[in-house]
This record gives structure tokens, C-alpha cells and sequence, in this order.
């Protein structure tokens, strides 16, 4: 028995890692090596995914693919995939407790928009009436087996919350939902009108009557927002939000309208009478993290230098913020920063901008961003009106 | 401009607390700090050779929810950040933030938490400070909305964050680095750097130079600071604790 295994020892044991292993052992030193070469190699700084710094992951997405839904889509942005489905359903307004409230006081603000301007009060009932009573319900779930660290089946996990409500709280600020089309109206008919034979046209969604009674609101559509995260490799927050975007592109909601006889809401099933929802805008989210090249700085008790002196000596300071980060590189930096940006008559505005965890991005990183952020709208553009 | 009130160790079984007033917005905010302890999940496979930050949010009226989660994220990320987690005692031990929102509006689902993000930073930073954890770096932060006509509003109340066109947390490093920023609703770039400065000026209290070599005045001295405030408090603190000493002299 000793003898074999002399004999299996007798060629040397190789002293070389191969580079998988090498990423395990030293993850840090790992990426480090390879976002800065040695300058005698002439090897360009690349990151250990063969990316350059500000460049995105493939990416791709596909709408409709789920059957049973009023919108759906499926965005792959590299590794990390997510699956999103809206499904609409009506809400009543005589199940609305605080509908009368709410009612008398959106009527104060029609009165007030005579003297403001139209739109802007029409923003201020949308806000309303989205807000107020919930129309928008986005959920997103990690507990899939996504990734090692999930466990299926297990509580929606921190990080599943958080996102979920940053998802609802990027579809508040942005107003992509218009409440005209979440509403469900009814035109009482005119009976006072000579032309009695025109009263059951009345009904129509649309027809405004002058001189009628006044048409109401008689039931809300409620949006709820699924987001399943199939695949996580890192940046599930750009592939989520992505997804939705998507799958609201998509979304068709039929023609409903109130039946004064049946005192309930009907729809058509007529898929002609379906229409789609128009959406404000196009925000597309960027993430970024930022990777410190100095691993030791947690360990010594160094001074930090102020920002004026970091300003100053920038070149000698060692990071490099990274876009679109996969598992790997977020493992390995704390500092994250993300920007979601629209453009306008080809005008980039800033729609969300938020950065955190660190103190080496200020705003000469953060005007790069948006830039970079505005072309990745570009092409996020592309990628969705392909879909 | 009636300016915060904080004030230390008020609670007498944590390790450390803050209570902090914002009359501008009108949150009030119960710190409580417990650190270094012992945690009851075993957290060597996260990182064993440092604290665990864990920060807890508490809304006046409900049970936490997804809001608090994504808000409690951004705490931990700041407030861990500045924590020297690994001096003696605290590898592999916990810190843990509570804070309670005791007063104030509440915070409606889907909100953005922007309005009272930087009172819960400014009773973490003092509850910690109050618990001795050691920090490489103190911070400030501010509250800033911009109207529809573009004029800057300085912790505007919940009422009239609704109605800013945008709307931007900074906090700043005591050695004026960006620490946090979260900006939301529509603005460009050059909006941004207008109000970053102002936060600036407003956090530092120090007169700023602009691009073109101007020497815009800050918000009064250093005193009127947002860090000038923060110090005063904990100058109190000590004052106060160590009045023995000063009556022995």
C-alpha cells in the first residue's frame, strides 16, 4: 500500500492553479489581475468575464410567451433571466371604502383645473388614483432556486422585498401607467333626450353626451405585476425591471363596460376590442458597481483621504466601476450605483438616480454613467421594440 | 429655519441610543444601538473576519413591510460602510440598529422613503456614536425638492415633496465625500450638480467655490452646519457626562 502511493507521488505534484480555481481561492486578485495587466504584456484591461468596463451583457427579451396572462415577457440579460406576467382584474368601486372620499375631492381638483394646466392636473388625479387605491401591484420572487443561496419554496428574502418595492416605487415616480386606462366607465343614458332610441348608444365607453348625466367611474382594472427571477447571476434589479417593462408593453386589457341591468361589469371577448395600454416614456435602468483594487484597505487601519485629495491623485487610486456587474463581481464590491434614465425628443432625462455602499464614486463617475445609461437606452430600445 | 433636535442615551438597557427631531419635516425618530453582541445565527460564512451590521426599521403605526426592507438595505449599506468592523471585539459580532419612527406622517405604500431617509441616517450616525462603536468617518445628510419653477427647497415637508418635480437625498462623508445619493422624479444632470452643491454647502457649512471661480457663501457658519449640528450634540453629551470631572477642577 505505501508503495503505490510512493509511486503515485512520483511525478511532481503541478504547482500552477488552472484559472477556475484560481477565481475560488482568490476571487479579489483574481479580477484584479485581470482588469490590470502588467504593461509589458500589452494586454488591454478586461474583466475576468471578457467584458470591458462599460460594457452590458447580451441581452435579450421576448414578449407574450406566457398564454393565460393580459401581458408577458421574458428578459435574459446574460445569466440572470426573468419571467414577468400582468394580469388585470376589476376592481368595483362599490368596493372601494373610501370611494366617495376620494370621489368628492378629485371633483374639487377638476373644478381647479379651469385656472392650472389641463395636463398637469391630470397627472395629479393619475398619481390618485394609482396611488390611492393600489392599481399597480408588482411582486417579484427569488425562491425559485434562481441560485444557490435561495432555497426554493423558503419566505420572499430581503433582497426579494426590497426589489419588489423598488419596482413599485420606479412605476410611481416615472407615472408609466396612465389611470385613463385603468378606468372603466359608464355613460348613464339621457333620459331626458327627445331622442329616446339614442339612450342605449349612451352606454358606450367612450360617447360623451353633451347636456347628459355626467358619465362615472364604475370600476378600476388592478394590475398585478408578477416577476419571477429564473436564473440570478448578479444585477437581478436591470432584468426585472426590463421584464416589466416588457411584459406592460404587451399587456392588452378587453373592453369592459358597466351593464346597467345586470348592475356588474362585462368585457368583451372580442380580441379586436382589446387595446393596449399607452405607456408614458421608456425608462430603462442601468446598474454599475463599482470594484476597489485595493483588497487590504478594510484590513489596516488607513487614513482615508479626504475628497479634494482624492480628486487629486485619481490616477494613482486603484477602482474601476463596472457595468452591468454578474454574481462574481457584485460578491466582490460594496459601492453600487444605479441610474434609470428616459429620453425625450432625444433629450436624455434622469428618471432615478441612487448610489451607496462606498465613497469613491462622486459626480464626474456619475455624469459618465448617465452617459453610458443613455446609450444602453438606446439599445434597450432596440432590443424591446424587436420583441 | 428651525433647525433639528437630537438628542443621546436616552434609553438606559441598549448600548447606545439617540432620539432626533426634524421639525422641517416633522419626523421624530428613536434610535437604539446594541453592539458588539453576539448574534444568534452563526454568520462565518458571510463574513467572518468582520461585524455584521443589521438595521432594523420600525414604522410608527404598521408592521414592517416591503418599504422597510429596500430602506433598511440602504442603511446597512451606509451605516456598515463607516463601521470599523474589524477592530478588536467585533469580528464575527453583530451591531444592531433599531430605529423607530415615533412621530410623523406615515409612510404610504410604494413611497419612496426619500422624505425621511436622512433623519433615519443622521439617528443611526448618533445612536452609534452614543454606543462607542468605532467609526472611520462621521457623516451629514440633507433633503433637497426641486420645484416646478427650479427653485431649491430645503427639507421640504411631506406635502410639498409630493409636488416637487424632484427630489434628492446626499449625504456627505466629514471629509466631503459622497456618501449616498438618491434622486428621484425628472431632472438632468446639471439640475443634479446644482443641487449636490447646495447639499454640499448645506451639509459642510463651508463656502464653496463654483466652476467658474465664484465664491458662493454657504448656510451661514459652520455652527449652522448639518455636521456643525451633529457635533454640537455629542459636545453636549460629553459635556454633560463628564460634569463630574469639570466640578472636581
Amino acid at each position: 500500500m505505501a508503495s503505490s502511493t510512493t509511486a503515485s507521488n512520483l511525478t511532481p505534484p503541478s504547482l500552477s492553479l488552472p484559472p477556475s480555481q484560481f477565481a475560488r481561492l482568490q476571487p479579489h486578485a483574481y479580477l484584479l489581475a485581470h482588469l490590470s495587466p502588467p504593461p509589458a504584456s500589452n494586454q488591454p484591461s478586461i474583466r475576468a468575464n471578457g467584458r470591458a468596463a462599460s460594457q452590458f451583457r447580451v441581452t435579450s427579451a421576448n414578449a407574450g410567451s406566457l398564454t393565460h396572462t393580459n401581458g408577458s415577457a421574458v428578459v435574459r440579460i446574460g445569466d440572470t433571466a426573468a419571467v414577468c406576467g400582468v394580469r388585470a382584474e376589476i376592481l368595483h368601486t362599490k368596493d372601494i371604502a373610501s370611494w366617495s372620499v376620494l370621489q368628492a375631492s378629485s371633483e374639487h381638483n377638476l373644478d381647479n383645473s379651469n385656472y392650472a394646466g389641463v395636463s398637469e392636473s391630470q397627472d395629479e388625479e393619475d398619481r390618485g388614483h394609482i396611488q390611492d387605491l393600489n392599481l399597480l401591484v408588482p411582486n417579484l420572487s427569488l425562491s425559485t432556486g434562481c441560485a444557490p443561496g435561495f432555497t426554493p419554496g423558503a419566505p420572499p428574502s430581503a433582497l426579494a422585498q426590497s426589489l419588489s418595492h423598488q419596482l413599485l416605487s420606479l412605476l410611481h415616480t416615472t407615472r408609466l401607467v396612465r389611470a385613463e386606462d385603468l378606468r372603466i366607465w359608464y355613460q348613464p343614458p339621457n333620459l331626458e333626450s327627445e331622442e329616446f332610441g339614442n339612450a342605449g348608444e349612451g352606454m358606450d365607453v367612450d360617447t360623451e353626451e353633451s347636456g347628459g348625466p355626467e358619465r362615472e367611474i364604475k370600476a378600476f382594472w388592478v394590475l398585478y405585476i408578477d416577476v419571477m427571477i429564473i436564473s440570478l447571476a448578479g444585477n437581478p434589479f436591470d432584468a426585472a425591471w426590463a421584464s416589466v417593462l416588457a411584459a406592460l408593453r404587451d399587456t392588452k386589457l378587453p373592453r369592459a363596460w358597466w351593464d346597467a341591468d345586470n348592475e356588474t361589469v362585462l368585457c368583451s371577448d372580442d380580441v379586436a376590442d382589446a387595446r393596449k395600454l399607452s405607456l408614458r416614456g421608456l425608462p430603462v435602468a442601468s446598474s454599475f458597481c463599482s470594484f476597489e483594487g485595493d483588497a487590504a484597505a478594510g484590513w489596516r487601519a488607513v487614513v482615508i483621504p479626504s475628497a479634494e485629495e482624492q480628486k487629486q491623485k485619481k490616477s494613482a487610486q486603484r477602482r474601476w466601476i463596472l457595468a452591468d456587474p454578474d454574481g462574481y463581481e457584485e460578491g466582490l464590491s460594496q459601492e453600487r450605483a444605479s441610474v434609470v434614465v428616459d429620453k425625450e425628443n432625444g433629450k436624455t432625462v434622469i428618471v432615478k438616480m441612487e448610489k451607496h455602499g462606498g465613497w469613491t464614486v462622486d459626480s464626474d463617475d456619475l455624469r459618465q454613467l448617465v452617459d453610458v445609461s443613455a446609450q444602453r437606452w438606446d439599445e434597450m430600445k432596440r432590443i424591446l421594440d424587436q420583441c | 429655519m428651525v433647525g433639528p433636535i437630537a438628542s443621546l442615551s436616552q434609553l438606559h438597557r441598549s448600548d447606545g441610543s439617540a432620539s432626533y427631531k426634524c421639525p422641517a419635516t416633522g419626523y421624530s425618530i428613536l434610535g437604539a444601538v446594541n453592539g458588539p453582541i453576539e448574534l444568534p445565527a452563526r454568520r462565518d460564512a458571510l463574513k467572518p473576519e468582520e461585524a455584521t451590521v443589521e438595521v432594523f426599521v420600525k414604522p410608527g403605526t404598521t408592521t414592517g413591510g416591503v418599504g422597510e426592507r429596500y430602506i433598511e438595505g440602504i442603511l446597512r449599506s451606509v451605516l456598515g460602510k463607516i463601521v470599523l468592523g474589524r477592530e478588536k471585539g467585533f469580528p464575527r459580532r453583530g451591531v444592531v440598529i433599531t430605529l423607530a419612527i415615533v412621530g410623523g406622517e406615515n409612510v404610504a405604500r410604494g413611497d419612496n422613503y426619500l422624505t425621511i431617509l436622512p433623519a433615519l441616517l443622521h439617528t443611526g450616525l448618533l445612536a452609534m456614536i452614543s454606543a462607542s462603536v468605532p467609526l472611520s468617518m462621521t457623516f451629514s445628510a440633507t433633503l433637497l425638492g426641486v420645484t416646478e419653477d427650479g427653485d431649491i427647497v430645503r427639507d421640504p415637508s411631506p406635502t410639498a415633496a409630493k409636488a416637487a418635480v424632484s427630489l434628492h437625498v446626499f449625504a456627505f462623508s466629514s471629509k466631503n465625500h459622497l456618501l449616498l445619493n438618491e434622486s428621484e422624479g425628472r431632472f438632468g444632470f446639471d439640475t443634479w450638480e446644482y443641487v449636490r452643491e447646495r447639499a454640499l454647502s448645506i451639509c459642510q457649512g463651508e463656502t464653496t467655490a463654483s466652476a467658474d471661480g465664484d465664491v458662493a457663501m454657504g448656510e451661514g457658519t459652520a455652527s449652522a452646519s448639518v455636521s456643525g449640528f451633529i457635533r454640537e450634540t455629542v459636545e453636549d453629551q460629553i459635556y454633560s457626562d463628564y460634569a463630574y470631572k469639570l466640578d472636581s477642577i
